[in-house]
């Protein structure tokens, strides 16, 4: 991470987001909003004192999930890159209701800014890579059988993973969050949201078997008298080295049962689970601590949106769209753009980098020349016979057509008419508008309608 | 075509082939030389979105039994 | 535009010759309309090939060409490329697949050459139509926009910058890291995750 932000040819914009996107490969023009921060970063040393001193300090993390508090003028979380503090406008006292002030008198390079704006950028781009990530799978709306969330100790994968680390909110020991106690034992569940058309996504998320496996192993691990149930479908443990970090979780001692749970509730501070033993046809009822769902993975919040914005498409499941699954997997049907990690679809951390460097290939197979040759076999608009109905507009995957004014003379008059405009750098040459168009004003070079009737004859004669 | 005495009635198929998908792969039944009849006819086309109804009735009406628009 | 065309019937070794007659081919083709130099080789992405194209042009003052042989996928640009150096323009140029979509997928001789021809001449009265095409340069900006600055986006962004190009990394959130800022340790190394 440090390395990103010390590398000389990295520009980081954090707090930022691309709004629009014009041009074509090579050459686009790209509008970025940056959010207001209320704190000079070029200023600030991230010294720290603003988020010490900060009265305002019962906000739910959610970098912690919820599971710890922070204050209104925070770092994201300690290890931050760039390791600047920015102030959350949805609670800072100061900002809310002119009440406060105090970060601005404490820090000691005069960096707090109450009244920073956000600010418009627009930048020339040559190639764009998404890597916008997922979200996880709001279980919450959907799994009324798991409590709908108002189990304290029901909670997801992440959740864990902040327990476990030795920065997050218990230091690392694994605690249930309603009362803190170390659990005897913990129940993982598996598929949640995942393999389930019903209540959630039809396709599998790849990585929660193995996430699993490693959790369950880190709870035998830092609490070997804890007891570990993992209830699957499937395990999947297909990757290097995989099976055996599997196999390394069950000798550790986890109780793999292959079932899907049915229904979790509460019996004194205790959940219970119902569920079958599929593999001895048995129903079973199993009595935890603490449960924890491997939710699915989905798309980032606004990736379809985003994919609109910068012009190409999204899947079933809305995640983007690569120009084929085997042969272009990191590129998109818009040239110059190309796909990093899991915004293409569910992965672990080894897929997601190898992805990564081959988006990165890719950018630099394009940078490495001088200027592109435009493909000569596109599509044309005859003005004359354009009739401005705009029916091609939008057949186009490739956002290529525009409607422009022309001026022209008639009957010695002065007039504007509207037309269809091809863009010869956005242009494919797939030829979806030329059936779209009424009046045959587009041709495709090197298919025209002549020379594919030609073919017919030629064939059928 | 004309359909000749002595050989069995063989239809003229005129297959649209997106040059992306379906003319890769029948070059690559080709590769593995995957027989089929000699009848069929393909013509490249840059993607199926290119394909206007007209030149599917012009094949027929030209004397193609069938016409195939695969992409 | 003059209607001149030459017709080069590839008998690729015996990938096609097998199956195909291509001399016949060949003098089928010279009675097809508009052509009027045709011939088979050997191979015809060889570089004595390509030279009998580019020697015919001169030689016969052809205004468009055909070749028959493996797919357009393979060598239309090999091709292209000799007929631009033969003094056309590189877009007054057809391919007729007679290997992929012919002798390897067919056995009867007959229908084979019948079909072969087919072939030629549905790309003779193609390359009729064909005008000369220009290509077009644009300028590059090489400067990248990495979109999301997760372990995706930093890898990505590390390795173009690495290679010397200019990266702008936009991340909605305070922080670079992801969901991998998040995470304790990771499968299968048990490495931490920052
Ligand atoms: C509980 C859990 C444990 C896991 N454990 C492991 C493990 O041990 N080993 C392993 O290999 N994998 C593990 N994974 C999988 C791992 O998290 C992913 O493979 C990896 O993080 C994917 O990286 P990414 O960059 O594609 O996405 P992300 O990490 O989601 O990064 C995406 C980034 O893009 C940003 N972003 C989103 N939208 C926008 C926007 N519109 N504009 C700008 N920025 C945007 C986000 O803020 C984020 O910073 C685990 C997953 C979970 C849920
Ligand atoms: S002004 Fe806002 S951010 Fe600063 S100390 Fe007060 S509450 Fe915190
Ligand atoms: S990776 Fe495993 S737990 Fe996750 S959805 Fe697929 S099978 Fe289920
Ligand atoms: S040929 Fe395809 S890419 Fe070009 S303008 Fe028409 S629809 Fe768009």
């Amino acid at each position: 991470m440090v390395a990103v932000a010390q590398h000389p040819n990295i520009q980081l914009m954090t707090m930022a987001e691309v709004v629009n996107v014009d041009g074509y490969i090579g050459n686009f023009k790209v509008t970025i909003k940056k959010r207001a921060k209320y704190v000079d970063w070029d200023l600030c040393t991230g010294c720290g004192t603003c988020m010490e001193k900060c009265p305002t300090k019962k906000i739910p993390d959610a970098f912690e999930m919820e599971m710890g508090q922070t204050t209104a003028v925070r770092f994201l979380y300690p290890q931050a890159v760039p390791g600047k503090p920015f102030i959350d406008a949805e609670h800072c006292t100061k900002l809310l209701n002119g009440k406060c002030g105090v970060c601005e008198k404490v820090c000691p390079t005069k960096a707090i800014r109450y009244d920073d704006k956000d600010e418009i950028v627009t930048e020339d781009i040559g190639a764009i890579v998404m890597a916008t990530g997922y979200d996880l799978f709001e279980w919450e709306k959907a799994y009324g059988e798991y409590g709908y969330g108002m189990y304290p100790d029901v909670v997801t994968s992440l959740h864990f993973e902040r327990l476990s680390s030795s920065s997050g909110p218990t230091g690392g020991k694994i605690q249930r969050p309603s009362d803190g106690k170390i659990p005897d034992s913990v129940a993982f569940i598996k598929c949640v949201g995942s393999r389930d058309d019903t209540k959630g996504k039809s396709y599998c998320s790849r990585a929660c078997c193995m996430y699993t496996a490693k959790h369950a192993y880190q709870l035998k691990d830092k609490h070997p008298d804890s007891d570990a149930y993992v209830f699957y479908m499937d395990v999947r443990a297909t990757g290097k080295g995989y099976e055996e970090f599997y196999m390394r979780s069950q000798k550790a001692g986890a109780k793999y049962i292959r079932g899907r749970v049915s229904k979790i509730y509460p019996k004194g501070d205790k959940l219970v689970l119902k569920t079958e033993d599929t593999l001895l046809s048995k129903p079973m009822e199993v009595e935890v601590d603490m449960v924890v769902l491997a939710t699915a993975m989905v798309p980032a919040e606004g990736a379809k949106d985003l994919a609109k914005i910068v012009g190409f498409t999204t899947d079933k499941d809305g995640f983007f769209q690569e120009a084929h699954p085997k042969l272009q997997p990191v590129e998109t049907f818009s040239a110059g753009v190309y796909l990093a990690g899991t915004c293409q679809g569910p992965k672990d951390i080894p897929d997601t980098v190898a992805q990564a460097s081959a988006a990165a290939v890719k950018v630099l197979g394009l940078f490495a020349k001088n200027e592109l040759a435009t493909e000569p076999m596109i599509s044309e608009v005859d003005y004359n016979k354009c009739s401005g109905c705009e029916f091609c507009v939008p057949i186009c995957p490739y956002k290529a057509i525009s409607i422009k004014q022309l001026a022209e003379r008639y009957h010695g008059q002065q007039i504007n008419r509207r037309v269809a405009d091809i863009n010869p750098s956005l242009c494919q040459g797939c030829g979806a508008c030329l059936p779209a168009c009424r009046t045959t004003a587009i041709t495709l070079k090197g298919f025209t309608d002549e020379q594919l009737v030609a073919e017919v004859d030629a064939l059928c004669l | 075509m004309s359909i000749e005495e002595n050989k069995e009635y063989t239809p003229k198929i005129i297959v649209f082939a997106c040059n992306w998908c379906t003319y890769a792969a029948a070059d690559l039944a080709g590769l593995n030389h995957l027989e089929y009849p000699a009848s069929v006819r393909i013509i490249r086309t840059p993607c199926s979105g290119r394909m206007d109804p007209n030149l599917v009735l012009r094949a027929f009406n030209r004397g193609a039994d069938g016409v195939l628009l695969s992409g | 535009m003059k209607r001149r065309v030459g017709v080069f019937v590839c008998e690729c070794g015996t990938n096609i010759a097998s199956v195909v007659d291509t001399e016949k081919v060949a003098a089928a083709a010279k009675n097809m309309p508009g052509v009027i130099f045709a011939t088979n080789y050997k191979y015809m992405c060889s570089d004595p090939g390509q030279e009998l194209i580019k020697n015919a042009i001169k030689e016969h003052g052809l205004q468009q060409v055909v070749v028959a042989s493996c797919s357009p996928r393979m060598h239309e640009k090999t091709f292209r490329k000799a007929v631009e150096d033969g003094g056309l323009n590189p877009y007054m140029f057809e391919m007729a697949n007679i290997r992929e979509q012919n002798s390897w997928v067919h056995k009867d001789r007959e229908e084979a050459t019948q079909k072969a021809e087919d072939l030629v001449r549905m790309a003779v009265s193609k390359v009729l139509k064909h005008k000369p095409l220009k290509i077009a340069t644009i300028p590059i900006t090489k400067r990248a926009l990495v979109i999301g600055g997760g372990i995706a986006g930093m890898q990505t962004a590390l390795d173009i910058a690495e290679a010397g190009h200019k990266v702008l990394l936009v991340e909605k959130e305070a922080s670079i890291g992801g969901k991998m800022s998040q995470i304790d340790k990771t499968f299968p190394t048990m490495d931490c995750a920052a």
